[in-house]
């Protein structure tokens, strides 16, 4: 039976849905696919200047026919997976210990510096001399942009853990271990949360940059090697790919994990 | 009391104590990876094509620079001045696409700030611009413009623009509407709005984006100048690289992190800083 | 019966922040507080009372005169002496009770031991159901219960209490200092609770410390004679000994003030 309650009821089950922005974004995409077709018609040559969002989508039934599409995502998820779980299995540790030593910090805290403001794509020459173009010479560039960022944030971190939490626990008699443990620690945990999520995004960056210059299969890679082959279609299906692979993982596993670190340490404003 | 000791105090009251401890700590691990680059040519522990020695790096700048017709050549972008040409064009590039993309970025950002429906049209596209990052429009800008000015200017303007743009809407947003209602009870039109309200609420957040967007497009550009340029200083690593003139690109890699460092630490943070503290907000070193 | 706390000739200078000049806080301090006893110390603000806290806690190194504790020389933060401190110190990141036995769990008290004893405090501050919940879901005032409960369920030999309730608002106030009165009752703590309030003084102390402006001296001692039973706000305006116990600490105070003032 279609009531007056029921509509209601169904009313405010769809208000739990974010449909008006879903329905805005829907809009929003048809918008650009429109223009965007009607350039690809109006200008010569489309196939080599802006191939129709038609032929991309081709294109990417073509590349996953034939089993390259999904291998070269894999192949880039693997590396930044990899070169980010090392550059943050080295950089939280180093963050903490110059966050705890105040020796420690002024001793490489210039350095780090430095070698921060060199980016990791220019030392791609470096690595790419000495490794030539293999895997080798992604993870190094990967693990290098990825290092500076989480470190410099946890030590932020350990510095920023309000002095009464310290001063509280020594007052009941904690050691310097027990202070590192209970307070300095999970004090730093969100700042450890949000350099996680930097870091990674950093080493994105570097991850189409290494395969576009080492010349390593995956995403970066398939934009390059289209734009050699004259397929601008691949390229512009690659572009998309990386930008809504990012998307994805920053909006739907990054950011949550971020709030949820912020809120479950308490440190929230409410 | 001796010379040595006079000195030291004299050092200490110049700099203070607190000051000097940080200098001579944060030197030391300069110093010590200085000497072990030496000694790794000393020692030969590895070959000279994968660690060049100091003093060949040191000249590779002068054997760069040695056709050099002279500084009229050396402006014009000469060929025949390889150092300075890399130097100025990159330098050039920065500049040219921070007069051309600050201004567009703050102008559309401050615009999606105010109005809802532009942001709602905007920010998507900048969302997904931002996250397909610079680097990886080199291939299209490659097809569009061939190898050269246009596709680097074109990269880094792409990663300005929409850093510039996010900064300067999120500034805006968050300017209290308590100030546009007081201009407008005043008497002020919408124009008095955003040059009195927006543009100076939203500035902190606006010269901290030009700071980010500046970091982020030298690093877009030296990539884009590898892939898609010739000329440049990320051009000059890479392909000198490819011929294996490591010393080239050990000098390449110093000059960018020191154009970087330079510009960062003696003209964007200094601005951030000084605008931050003027507007009575509390500036954290990043 | 010796005393519990013992302060003698105690003198301190600091550097200040900004300037580096010297600053003489406080002057020479003799001080003694016995077992069971809340004393109050009160003073213009400035005068050093949490300097004198922060020494006592071990926080501050100090260097003329003597402060011990149980006839041992205080040099440094010990679970002898407790704090709860001005703001929020308790960690956000563990839970009421985490927080309260903490102290036990640094001592490294076994799980059930320390539970029973964690439980017995949360009663006596009146949180129990809230045992799980996190600081940022508390109210002020029972964050403020949270951090007495911590720092009692440590045993401290002496409590030390910085203006513990004065990020509160009134109301809650008034009855966190009738909640500390029935807990100082119930538990016969040694107590040394710091605060500008001269009301907040009276009501609560034994004695009443009347520090001096800066440099901060000990001024006067007001005795305070209402048995504890007895120690509630709505009875206390029309006590005769709390009106002029107050008014006499809020004539030395007002003194000082004016002092600070001319300066």
């Amino acid at each position: 039976m279609l009531s007056r309650s029921n509509l209601n009821r169904l009313a405010a089950f769809w208000r739990h849905f974010p449909a008006a922005n879903a329905v805005n974004l829907t809009l929003i995409i048809i918008g650009i696919m429109l223009v965007w077709l009607l350039i690809s018609n109006t200008i010569e040559n489309p196939a080599r200047y802006l191939p129709s969002p038609i032929q991309v989508v081709l294109s990417s039934f073509d590349m996953i026919y034939k089993g390259l599409l999904p291998s070269y995502f894999g192949d880039t998820i693997t590396r930044l997976v990899v070169g980010s779980s090392i550059g943050l299995a080295l950089g939280i540790p180093f963050g903490l210990l110059l966050g705890l030593n105040r020796t420690v910090a002024d001793m490489f805290y210039p350095m780090m510096n430095f070698f921060q403001s060199v980016s990791g794509i220019a030392i791609f020459p470096i690595v790419v001399v000495w490794w030539g173009n293999s895997d080798k010479t992604v993870l190094a560039v990967i693990l290098y942009t990825s290092f500076f960022p989480i470190a410099f944030t946890v030590l932020s971190g350990v510095r920023e853990v309000p002095l009464r939490y310290i001063h509280a626990a020594r007052t009941l008699g904690a050691s310097r271990y027990q202070i590192i443990r209970d307070v300095l620690l999970p004090g730093s945990m969100p700042h450890i949360a949000t350099g996680s999520r930097l870091s990674i995004g950093f080493a994105w960056r570097a991850v189409i940059a290494g395969e576009m210059l080492a010349g390593r299969e995956g995403l970066g890679w398939m934009i390059f090697t289209g734009q050699d082959a004259d397929k601008t279609s691949e390229v512009i299906l690659g572009m998309v790919m990386i930008g809504v692979s990012w998307i994805i993982l920053d909006h739907y596993l990054l950011r949550p994990f971020e709030a949820d670190t912020i809120e479950r340490w308490g440190l929230v404003q409410r | 009391m001796s010379i040595v000791a006079t000195a030291s105090i004299a050092i200490q009251r110049r700099f203070g104590r607190q000051r000097l401890r940080q200098y001579i700590l944060g030197s030391i691990p300069f110093v010590v990876l200085i000497s072990a680059w030496h000694m790794n040519t000393v020692f030969e522990w590895l070959p000279p094509v994968f660690i060049p020695a100091i003093g060949e790096v040191w000249d590779a700048f002068f054997i760069l620079q040695e056709d050099c017709a002279g500084v009229g050549a050396a402006l014009t972008l000469d060929n025949s001045c390889l150092m300075s040409t890399h130097i100025l064009s990159s330098i050039g590039r920065v500049i040219l696409a921070a007069v051309i993309g600050l201004p567009f970025g703050i102008a559309f950002g401050i615009l999606a700030g105010m109005s809802r429906p532009i942001s709602k049209i905007l920010e998507p596209i900048g969302i997904f611009a931002n996250s397909i990052s610079g680097i990886a429009w080199i291939p299209l800008a490659i097809v569009w413009f061939g190898v050269g000015w246009m596709t680097t200017l074109f990269i880094m303007l792409n990663t300005i623009f929409w850093l510039m743009f996010f900064n300067s809407m999120m500034g805006v947003r968050g300017v209290a509407r308590v100030y546009e209602q007081s201009v407008l009870t005043m008497g002020g039109n919408r124009l008095d709005v955003i040059t009195q309200v927006y543009l100076p609420g939203a500035m902190p957040s606006i010269i901290s984006g030009m700071r980010m967007s500046m970091g982020f497009g030298w690093r877009a550009l030296i990539a884009a100048e590898m892939i898609g340029g010739d000329s440049g200083l990320g051009f000059m690593i890479f392909s000198s690289a490819e011929e294996f003139k490591i010393e080239e690109v050990f000098l390449g890699v110093i000059i960018i992190s020191l154009i970087f460092l330079a510009t960062d630490r003696y003209l964007l943070m200094p601005l951030e800083k000084w605008t931050i503290h003027r507007w009575g907000l509390v500036w954290k070193p990043t | 019966m010796p005393a519990k706390l013992v302060v003698e000739g105690l003198t301190h200078h600091y550097p200040d922040e900004y300037t580096g000049e010297s600053v003489h806080a406080l002057e020479k301090i003799n001080l003694e507080v016995d077992e069971g006893e809340l004393v109050t110390v009160v003073g213009p603000s400035g005068c050093g009372k949490s300097t004198l806290l922060n020494i006592l806690a071990g926080l501050l190194p100090y260097r003329e005169g003597i402060a011990s504790v149980d006839g041992v020389q205080i040099s440094g933060p010990g679970s002898d002496r407790g704090v709860v401190f001005q703001e929020h110190a308790i960690l956000p990141w563990r839970s009421v009770a985490k927080n309260i036995g903490h102290g036990l769990e640094i001592k490294g008290m076994a799980k059930e031991e320390r539970e029973a004893r964690v439980k017995d405090f949360v009663d006596l501050v009146g949180l129990s159901g809230f045992e799980d919940k996190y600081p940022h879901e508390l109210s002020g005032g029972m964050k403020q219960r949270c951090a007495v409960a911590r720092t009692l369920c440590a045993d401290p030999v002496i409590m030390l209490m910085d203006e513990p309730f004065a990020a509160v608002d009134a109301q809650t106030r008034i009855t966190l200092q009738e909640e500390l009165n029935r807990i100082a009752i119930a538990t016969k703590k040694t107590i040394m609770f710091i605060t500008h309030a001269v009301d907040e003084a009276a009501f609560l102390g034994d004695r009443c410390f009347v520090f001096s402006a800066r440099p901060g001296r000990l001024k006067a001692i007001v005795n305070i004679n209402i048995p504890r039973e007895r120690r509630i706000w709505a009875d206390m305006n029309a006590d005769e000994e709390f009106v002029s116990s107050r008014d006499e600490i809020l004539r030395l105070v007002r003194e000082e003030v004016s002092v600070a003032v001319e300066e």
